[in-house]
């Protein structure tokens, strides 16, 4: 659900590194409050994509989607743990824990060792 | 505590008699929200924390029930496969009132008045877990027993329709109880009231007054004070205020009105300080009283009670309130848990919505869908572990009591308390029997 009201809201892309990679296109940010999504769904144009990138062959559609995030994410999909919406990540673990529901400690570790989003994946995009 | 020595003025042959003492032990501390952050939650969290605390109960009960049977979660339904799921109940209602009413396109000539009890005969109940929900018909689901909020196990197959045909439920049953240590033959009394609405415009001052003098030992005569001594605890079941409607529409008052306003609480104050100075005491917050709407109301602060909260006889308490005295356990509160079931269910006395939140092992099942509850997120304040030996409920038209038995030897004692500004009645318990009587006060004689 994107909050701004045109297109361009759709094709929302964060730079991989601070420093611009030639040809990048500037991000759109309606207020600061709200998230840029994860993903961006744009494949096949190259009005989205940098064109340096294309030409390498590999399309930019990580964002800050990594291994870490993808095993945060399994853990917020999970309906043993109840609702993910409206609860950080770890106090969502840890009323698991109290509930006696055995999170796994792999997504503890992440949540409190590492540089991981603490709200779930849902989290300004309802 | 504080114990009164009442002194009889009749010479010096009579001893002062003694007021008698039981230990009190507060179990509130469930109902405290202090520690509670709000971070922008829903009440899908309770609602996930209720489904999990209490399903986890009912597969432990489940095995003495229909150890046969498959349990299965609602996705997990086939179509004639017999099966056992849990999950939450939600009553579909036509009648009950939706905020998004006002937004429909056809504007029907809807009463003002709104009827008082939203069943209908074609409400429909459905049943809830995580993985899904689905729509539940037979015979023997009353849905005008029912409420949405409640957890409960059901036997039964899913129909070709896609409905859940119910065989047989299983509701989690009392909990259980502690047993009552058995007193000495010593009679000790628990004085319930409700509803003083002082400054209000109908309360009598003089019918309250009356109740603390008798209660104080300062009315009668020694058979009377003796039994005022016997009296170990007095408790204010909610309502105790009543503020003039037409200053509290949220408009800036003036320093006039502004005195208006505290002189409820004031004139409660010093009711309550000669109650306080004898007899130990605990008031909750009502509905119109000045604490939190949602359900757990927290203690009325002790600034507003600047003359009784000097005795430490003097306990401010929530809504719910429970307690222990002498080993005795009490669970109660002002009204709004029950009130609000007589709106979205029948029954044929308050005493048997009482009862089915026992046994439903849930204080306000309706919270949070119709009643306003505050949204916890790893609890629910609302389930009753153990089962209490007296289950109150304050603010009530009149007054009604019973004493219900259990399968395992529970014994509870149901009090409705009246509301005293309509009544002028108190309600007295003895803690040895459990046995329960009135006390009305009238100040119109009659003739």
């Amino acid at each position: 659900m994107a909050s701004s009201s045109d297109m361009k809201g759709f094709f929302k892309q964060k730079k991989k590194t601070a420093a611009g990679k030639g040809v990048g296109k500037s991000k759109a940010n309606k207020t600061t409050s709200f998230k840029k999504p994860k993903n961006s769904a744009s494949v096949g144009t190259d009005q989205v994509q940098p064109l340096a990138l294309i030409s390498h062959g590999s399309l930019d559609l990580q964002d800050d989607y990594d291994s870490n995030e993808e095993v945060l994410r399994q853990f917020d999909m999970s309906l043993a743990y109840g609702p993910c919406l409206g609860i950080t990540r770890l106090d969502r673990w840890e009323r698991a824990k109290a509930l006696g529901l055995n999170p796994p400690k792999d997504v503890e570790r992440l949540l409190r060792a590492e540089k991981v989003n603490a709200q779930c994946l849902w989290d300004g995009r309802i | 505590m504080a114990a009164a020595a009442m002194e009889v003025d009749l010479g010096n042959e009579y001893d002062s008699i003694q007021r008698k003492q039981s230990l009190y032990k507060s179990l509130d501390e469930r109902f405290g929200i202090q520690k509670e952050m709000y971070k922008g939650q829903q009440y899908s969290q309770i609602y996930f924390a209720r489904l999990h605390l209490m399903r986890t109960m009912l597969y432990s009960l489940i095995p003495n029930w229909k150890p046969h049977l498959p349990v299965c979660n609602v996705l997990g339904l086939e179509e004639g496969k017999e099966c056992i799921i849990v999950g939450t109940i939600y009553k579909h209602m036509k009648l009950k009132p939706s905020i998004l009413d006002e937004y429909s396109k056809e504007r029907s000539a809807t009463p003002l008045v709104k009827p008082h009890n939203f069943v209908s005969s074609d409400d429909y109940l459905v049943l809830e877990d995580e993985s899904g929900r689905v729509k539940l018909c037979g015979a023997l689901l009353l849905p005008s027993f029912f409420v949405t909020g409640i957890v409960v196990a059901l036997h039964g197959k899913e129909t070709g329709a896609g409905d859940f045909m119910v065989e047989d439920i299983l509701e989690a049953g009392f909990p259980h109880q502690i047993e009552r240590p058995l007193v000495s033959g010593e009679d000790k009394y628990v004085v319930f009231v409700s509803g003083l609405s002082v400054g209000g415009s109908s309360s009598n001052p003089l019918q309250f007054q009356l109740f603390i003098d008798h209660i104080t030992g300062h009315l009668g005569d020694e058979k009377e004070q003796s039994f005022a001594a016997q009296i170990v605890q007095v408790v204010i079941a909610g309502n105790s205020v009543e503020y003039p409607r037409t200053l509290l529409n949220g408009q800036n008052l003036n320093a006039k009105d502004q005195s208006r306003l505290s002189e409820p609480i004031k004139e409660l104050d010093i009711l309550l300080t000669q109650i306080a100075a004898g007899i130990p005491l605990d008031i909750m917050p009502g509905p119109d009283d000045p604490a939190n709407f949602s359900l757990p109301q927290q203690a009325l602060h002790r600034c507003l009670f600047p003359g009784s909260s000097a005795f430490n006889t003097f306990r401010s308490c929530s809504n719910p309130h429970s307690f222990e005295l002498d080993n005795v356990s009490f669970l109660g509160t002002s009204g709004q848990n029950i009130d609000d079931l007589e709106r979205y269910s029948d029954a044929n006395d308050k005493l048997e919505f009482m009862e089915r939140t026992l046994r439903w092992r849930h204080l306000a099942p309706t919270a949070p869908n119709t009643l306003g509850c505050y949204p916890f997120t790893d609890r629910d304040p609302f389930f009753i572990e153990t089962c209490p030996h007296v289950y109150f409920v304050g603010n009530q038209e009149k007054y009604q009591s019973r004493l219900i038995k259990g399968s395992e030897g529970h014994v509870v004692r149901l009090i409705c308390i009246p509301r005293f500004v309509e009544t002028g009645t108190a309600v007295v318990l003895n803690m040895r029997n459990l046995e329960c009587h009135t006390l009305s006060f009238g100040t119109e004689f009659s003739t």
